[in-house]
């Protein structure tokens, strides 16, 4: 007989034995399925907060903030400064003029649906400009804001996420009240966590006078950054420091980075432990077949053939206990929502994100779990002596 | 004696799998130190907070400065005992990455309002009578290394000096430890007035006020007053207890807080029932060795105890292992990250809480094969082998 139809009648009795450890090798599988489904719940976590920030920037946004602010909220941009930077090169225009867009960023309070508590919502002073630049915007319900007037616009994820901003709804901030006129999209990235008025509204009403804190403008190709940084760097009057927008969101899309290694962590211990409970199983498996092992041995079948039945048993049950695992993550936390504060000190509104590449790691980890706690039970098996397999195996 | 003997031949009969079990109870005990120490140093904020301490900031968001007249208004108020106020900073400290939480404060009040924090006399007054000076948190200290006549350069992300940079020369005239060892020491603080005179912003404004009332019965009264006293003015108040206020600011956090302290649980459990299984069919398996102790004459309650003990046995080696590994870790952790975690203490309660679990643990896995063995009939049992 072949080596192959050796090993896949062991596989089959084997498997067909299982029922006999039914609860031995349940506990295996839900262990391992639980492995899976909490690296996964870390990894999607981690995925689609990167996500939201990610695809925020544009790398033919240039984005100026003062030196060593770190974050939209901390800096600030004066009015002559602005007009400094409409003069820099490689910025594209439309018929309004050049795109650039000084931008202010308060924080208001906004009290979130799911746990009633109050949370810092960003408030987004802007103009024409500004949303022409961002070209994914959509306004999905209501109009758009007029200017000069106390009117707003809702993201998208701020209305999900938060009581009290649906279209029509008024809105006290201090002594003044806002009207939300309408409802945007952004194509799912951080700006949906935000709200938008007039700039110069903003200006008035929070008392930041002419100034500005970031400015954003669109370059005609985005290898403009380096000239745009020469210009800034050679006129004294600028204080700024210039970034593509997408290099500025990716670095804020590390906040939660420290979740995925988190993560990876908990896993890995928790996967050990699982290990352990695994490595029982089959040594338990073994030495409940050993009259079977034996039995075998004696008719011929080869040593190989009973340590691949026995990996192959440990392989099935950690890859069973994978897929359960990693349904029930998808079941339980792909696309679900959730709010966190993100580096300019606001919520960030984000769905947890399962990809494929996640589904990969999980089941990895499945098979590493798999193979470990099969190889030593099944090179345990094999070298079975069949004289104390009989003995033992009664 | 002799049960004693016979529970440490049965627990290891199987070295390998003794050593199995004990491992997985041993990372499960593990995860739980680790998880409910770093759980509680999240939650040291609300539970440290002070009966009688409030916090008035701008209604708008307590990122919106408030008018520094305001500091006196609301000292005149009814029930007030001490007022103090504070301004935030956005410090670092050499690179952005090092961020130093630092606040600018009244010299005068700040160590009265936070009374559980303790400033030898001598360096108090040294730092009241110097206005570049600052006070250090103990875990800051530590971290920086700084001691007491250091001059630091500390920076800010937000502020600009008068000088023209973004650094203030502070210099280190004392150090500020806490009276119970979960109180965050890892912040500094220095003089208001310096910070409003030096920055370029000017203005004449604090970022919050923190005050005492004369009787935690009073808070509500005194916040409602405050408020009320404010209302309609160019800049309104939202007075709070110093709990909710933290509280707050932690549910910024938000959900996933929770979803990671949940997943973590389970995983927690999760070990435990796999553990308990295997537990559960180790005895199991005894079934006919049961039969013959019980035909020498072991009566059936002394059977009953030994398995008990045991599985508690077994529960608490891996457990206490794994608690004791959970220690170092949190200790270790503790001051490795104190620029980023608050104080990690594994104290009483989470270890009375994991012997609750490994004795649960131990009893679970035990009472089902013990009361099997309380009631086998010696017969059945030959018949099961």
């Amino acid at each position: 007989m072949s080596l192959v139809s050796q090993s896949s009648a062991v596989i089959m009795m084997n498997v067909r034995s299982l029922p006999r450890r039914f609860w031995m090798s349940a506990a295996m599988v839900f262990a391992s399925a639980v492995v899976v489904a909490i690296l996964l719940a870390f990894l999607a976590m981690a995925k689609g907060f990167e996500t939201t920030m990610q695809s925020a920037g544009s790398d033919d946004v240039a984005f100026f903030l003062r030196v060593s602010s770190a974050a939209e909220l901390n800096s600030t941009v004066s009015n002559e400064q602005v007009n400094i930077l409409t003069n820099a090169p490689g910025i594209a225009s439309n018929e309004n003029g050049p795109i650039i867009s000084p931008e202010l960023y308060v924080i208001v309070d906004g009290v979130k649906k799911s746990s009633q508590t109050k949370a810092n919502i960003p408030l987004r002073g802007i103009n024409q400009q500004g949303i022409a630049l961002r070209e994914n915007f959509k306004l999905t319900q209501g109009r758009m804001y007029s200017t000069g007037t106390n009117e707003l616009i809702v993201g998208q994820g701020i209305l999900d996420e938060f009581a009290g901003f649906e279209l029509g709804d008024e809105i006290r901030s201090g002594k003044n009240v806002w009207t939300v006129v309408g409802v945007f999209t952004t194509g799912g990235n951080v700006f949906e966590s935000e709200l938008w008025a007039d700039a110069k509204v903003i200006q008035s009403l929070y008392n930041r006078g002419s100034s500005y804190q970031s400015v954003r403008a669109k370059l005609t190709s985005p290898d403009q950054i380096e000239p745009i940084k020469a210009f800034v760097e050679n006129d004294p009057r600028l204080n700024q420091d210039v970034q593509s927008e997408k290099s500025y969101f990716s670095e804020q899309s590390k906040g939660l980075s420290y979740m995925a290694l988190f993560g990876r962590v908990i896993s890995t211990i928790m996967a050990l432990g699982a290990l352990a409970g695994a490595l029982n199983t089959m040594y338990t498996s073994v030495s409940d077949r050993a009259g079977e092992i034996a039995t075998l041995r004696a008719i011929g079948f080869s040593h190989i053939s009973a340590f691949i039945g026995t990996l192959t048993e440990a392989l099935v049950l950690s890859v069973i206990g994978g897929i359960l695992g990693s349904i029930a993550a998808f079941i339980f936390f792909d696309g679900l929502s959730a709010a966190t504060l993100g580096g300019s000190f606001t919520q960030v509104v984000f769905q947890f994100q399962l990809t494929s590449d996640l589904f990969l790691q999980g089941a990895t980890m499945a098979l590493v779990i798999g193979f470990i706690s099969g190889l030593f039970p099944a090179w345990r098996a094999a070298r079975l002596p069949v004289v104390i397999a009989f003995q033992n195996g009664r | 004696m002799k049960d004693l003997y016979l529970i440490y031949k049965n627990l290891t009969r199987k070295k390998l799998r003794l050593f199995l079990t004990c491992f997985a109870i041993f990372i499960a005990f593990l995860i739980f130190g680790a998880i409910t120490a770093l759980q509680g140093a999240l939650n040291a904020g609300v539970e440290m907070s002070a009966d009688n301490r409030l916090i008035t900031a701008n209604k708008i968001n307590f990122t919106q400065p408030l008018p520094f007249a305001y500091v006196n208004k609301v000292k005149n108020i009814e029930g007030v005992k001490d007022v103090s106020y504070a301004n935030w900073f956005g410090g670092f400290y050499q690179e952005p990455a090092n961020q130093v939480v630092t606040m600018a404060v009244d010299p005068t009040t700040y160590f009265t309002v936070y009374d559980e924090l303790v400033v030898p006399e001598a360096q108090l007054k040294q730092w009241q009578n110097n206005q570049r000076g600052v006070i250090v948190g103990e875990r800051m200290a530590k971290t920086f290394n700084w001691k007491v006549g250091d001059t630091i350069p500390m920076s800010s992300n937000i502020f600009t000096n008068k000088d023209g940079t973004q650094t203030w020369q502070l210099q280190v005239d004392g150090i500020f430890t806490a009276k119970d060892e979960k109180t965050d020491t890892g912040y500094i603080v220095f003089h208001h007035k310096y910070f409003m005179e030096t920055q370029t912003w000017g203005g004449d404004n604090v970022g919050w006020l923190m005050l005492t009332t004369t009787d935690s019965a009073l808070n509500q009264q005194v916040s409602d007053a405050i408020d009320t006293n404010f209302a309609n003015s160019a800049a309104e108040t939202e007075t709070s207890t110093e709990a909710a206020f933290n509280k707050a600011f932690i549910e910024q956090i938000g959900n996933i807080g929770l979803i990671i302290f949940g997943v973590v649980f389970m995983a927690f459990f999760t070990i435990l029932v796999v553990v308990g299984n295997t537990m559960v069919l180790a005895i199991r398996e005894r079934t006919n060795e049961i039969a013959v102790l019980k035909t020498l004459g072991f009566s059936s309650p002394r059977i009953f105890k030994m398995i008990l003990i045991e599985s508690c046995l077994l529960a608490f080696i891996g457990g206490l292992l794994g608690l004791g590994a959970a220690f170092v870790i949190v200790q270790g952790a503790s001051e490795a990250m104190a620029r980023f975690l608050p104080n990690l203490v594994l104290d009483q309660g989470i270890v009375l809480q994991a012997l609750g679990y490994m004795l649960l643990l131990g009893l679970i896995t035990g009472i089902v094969p013990a009361i099997r063995a309380l009631r086998l009939n010696i017969v059945t049992g030959f018949q099961g082998a």
